[in-house]
């Protein structure tokens, strides 16, 4: 049975309307509240001495100074204000690379997302700090989707920075090869894989415009680390295999050490791959 | 038993099987959903909207409350599969959304070919290592076809002899009779030596056509086969389609003609249709309109019941003798009373139940097959609200849409929906047939996915252990 509404009979009926974007709107979850552990306040505390202290001392220094002599005191305010420009530049630049992940991440969420101005801006502010993806600002302001802008930087600049971090990460198997071969100790090798590792990590994120300063290094240390140690349980594999495959004493102690070499070398591959794979705006997949 | 007498299909299932293993392994799984459903059963809008709010939930929208709790939060992105150099068209959920949200709306066509689309799933992994392996992800493959092809799985496994007596069975059935008369008439008169004349052949064909037309048209019949005589898709009428039932199919001349035309488009709906696509799959939903075919009438409605109960024999005996043994087949299937939005919340208990009597021998098939059943109701696309209407002085749970020719608002008290198949003094009162509402505002992007009653339980019934 039907039965049309007296008031709506004359003229068309708006089509209904649940609300239904409201309704189903994301709702960001509640912030987590932010609390200090013991050892971040024991450190914030210690710095807050240190830095707050010395800056006292050296403020009553200069002033001491100054009681003693214009010229000493102006050449002891120079070496004071010289000392902590240099401290603060530091925590500035750990600042600006830290906040470079940050908005590797919001960029990161965009994409996931599909929010298209927000993936626009933060790619457009990313293709200005990076001398590969200058020229492709006006694409990027004038896509008209997510999808677009996706495929406008994997096609473009993230394939060249995709192919450099590569290059980075075979000269670094390459060293690492080389290392592992000649190095007298164990100990040794693991601490030269160490540092070239940290290198590397570093060199792919200045590629991708994030210049890392120690905290952002080891920030993104705790991102590659997770993808990196995945591999490892191959390795162990792959070295067990080939000393197991070979049973002449000499030819086991050789091809022992060469599968040592390789497993570093294929390391440092993964590692520049993962770290390229951190570094990017665009998520993966 | 065909898989035994088939040492290539033996292989094809063990290839199958060991990559479903592989990829589950892997955590890169795929999972064919199997979307069927009669003519008019509304699979076009279905899939328009399960792809609608998976992409929005993906984005973060709560458009399906009840799989975001089945996938415990992990799931973090939907994703479209970028088209490759696949040779059936794309199924296009813009298209259908765009459509749906112009001024005048317009409702999608009778779909008349295949399309497909595949949606990735991207999961957070569970368990305490689960972070160090990344994300997972499930990817759902999914098909859009004309419903009248379904009926031509049954036909499979007929010869032109068995299915000219069934098929002839059903014509002469007193209800179908003012469709199907005069198409009789000429086949009964027809001898049984009748000579191999393509005028014959034409002529026949031309009068089975109409009378499958007037059966799906005006008596709301769905058992009818060939599917492609009723939608032969883009590729038009081809010669094999100009076969017909005849009472005495022994002969040699016409018959022999009209058989190998049979058996010809058999093994070409087998090789283009159902072996492609319908062979193997993991997830079903069986959609069925319990409202269109109550309103059709009583013998409309075991006219339905028939046909759901010969395509779920077929789909069983197409499932792979060591899927089935692995249990790697069809695992989940689900039965969806479609258009619940047609009557009030009420009542929708009742279309679920009256469902569930409907398909009690699709659910028995589908049973021994292995996998687990469950019967549901919803809209896919929810284009009423609800209300009260005053019925003889007293009120009466009704809904509110407005129309879709008319463009004007109205309350529409469908009638009383049956719990179990209706006693015959039902079918006196002829049961309320159900305008056609518009769907409500939506966006045309699709952003937020669009309004429906629950696809989410259903998804997270079909798919939720996956995830």
């Amino acid at each position: 049975m039907i039965l049309e509404e007296e008031a709506e009979r004359d003229r068309p009926a708006p089509r209904l309307d649940f609300g239904w974007e409201q309704a189903v709107a994301p709702v960001a979850p509640a912030p987590k509240p932010r609390r200090w552990s013991g050892l971040g306040r024991l450190a914030a505390g210690a710095g807050v001495l240190i830095l707050g202290l010395s800056a006292l001392e050296s403020f009553n220094f200069v002033a001491a100074q100054f009681e003693r002599g214009a010229a000493l005191g102006l050449l002891t305010l120079g070496v004071v204000v010289a000392g902590f420009g240099l401290i603060l530049s530091a925590g500035w630049a750990e600042l600006r690379g830290l906040l470079a992940l940050r908005s590797v991440d919001r960029a990161r969420a965009a994409f996931a997302r599909g929010d298209l101005e927000a993936a626009r801006a933060e790619a457009v502010r990313w293709a200005g700090g990076v001398e590969e993806a200058a020229s492709l600002q006006p694409a990027l302001r004038e896509a008209r989707s997510v999808e677009e802008l996706r495929a406008l930087l994997l096609a473009g600049p993230l394939r060249t920075l995709e192919a450099r971090a590569a290059t980075l990460g075979r000269n670094a198997a390459v060293q690492s090869f080389a290392v592992t071969a000649i190095s007298p100790s164990p100990a040794l090798d693991a601490l030269i894989f160490a540092w070239r590792g940290v290198r590397l990590l570093r060199q792919v994120a200045a590629l991708h415009g994030v210049r890392p300063g120690i905290a952002a290094t080891l920030a993104l240390m705790r991102r590659t680390l997770f993808d990196a140690a995945t591999v490892a349980a191959t390795d162990i594999a792959v070295d067990a295999a080939a000393r197991a495959l070979l049973t002449n004493p000499l030819m086991q102690k050789f091809a022992g050490e060469a599968a040592a070499g390789a497993v570093a070398a294929r390391r440092m591959l993964r590692l520049s791959r993962a770290a390229a794979e951190a570094c990017r705006p665009v998520p993966p997949g | 038993m065909a898989s035994l007498l088939d040492p290539f299909g033996l292989l094809r299932d063990l290839a199958a099987g060991t990559e479903q293993i592989g990829r589950a392994l892997i955590g890169q799984e795929r999972v064919r959903l199997a979307v069927t459903g009669l003519t008019r059963a509304g699979k076009t809008v279905f899939l328009t909207s399960l792809v609608a709010n998976l992409l929005a939930a993906g984005r973060g929208s709560r458009t399906l409350p009840a799989l975001e709790q089945a996938a415990g939060g992990r799931l973090r992105a939907v994703r479209l599969v970028p088209a490759g150099v696949e040779s059936v068209p794309r199924f296009d959920v813009h298209a259908h959304l765009e459509a749906l949200a112009r001024d005048p709306p317009a409702w999608p066509d009778r779909t008349e070919d295949l399309s497909t689309l595949e949606l990735t799933l991207e999961l957070d992994r569970q368990g305490m290592f689960g972070s160090l392996l990344g994300t997972r992800t499930v990817t759902l493959e999914l098909l859009d076809y004309p419903g009248e092809w379904l009926l031509d799985l049954p036909m499979l496994d007929q010869d032109y002899a068995a299915w000219s007596r069934e098929t002839l069975a059903r014509l002469r059935a007193p209800e179908r009779l003012p469709a199907t008369r005069e198409f009789l008439a000429f086949a009964d008169a027809l001898p049984e030596d009748a000579p191999a004349e393509e005028a014959l052949a034409r002529r026949g064909h031309a009068l089975y056509r109409e009378a499958l037309r007037g059966c799906r048209d005006r008596l709301g019949f769905r058992f009818l086969q060939p599917g492609r005589v009723l939608n032969p898709g883009p590729r038009g009428e081809a010669p094999l389609l100009w076969f017909f039932p005849l009472p005495r199919p022994g002969g040699t001349g016409l018959a022999g003609l009209l058989a190998r035309r049979h058996a010809a488009y058999v093994a070409e709906q087998r090789e283009r249709f159902f072996e492609p696509f319908f062979r193997r799959f993991h997830r079903q939903a069986v959609l069925v309109d319990v409202l269109g075919a109550l309103h059709a009438g009583e013998a409309a409605f075991a006219d339905t019941a028939e046909a759901l109960g010969a395509i779920a024999a077929s789909l069983r005996q197409g499932t792979g003798l060591l899927e089935r043994l692995l249990g790697l087949g069809t695992t989940r299937t689900a039965f969806v009373a479609t258009k619940a939005d047609h009557v009030p919340a009420r009542q929708r208990e009742a279309l679920t139940a009256l469902l569930g009597h409907l398909v009690q021998a699709p659910q028995a098939s589908a049973a021994v097959a292995g996998a687990v059943t469950a019967v549901h109701a919803l809209a896919a696309i929810r284009c009423t609200e609800e209300d009260v209407v005053s019925l003889e002085g007293r009120p009466v749970g009704a809904v509110r849409g407005v129309l879709l020719k008319e463009g004007r608002s109205a309350k529409v008290y469908p009638g009383e929906v049956p719990m179990r198949p209706p006693e015959p003094g039902f079918w006196q009162h002829a049961f309320f047939e159900m305008p056609a509402f518009q769907p409500p505002r939506l966006d045309p992007a699709g952003g937020s996915g669009v309004p429906h009653l629950g696809l989410d339980a259903l998804l997270a019934w079909l798919i939720g252990d996956l995830l």
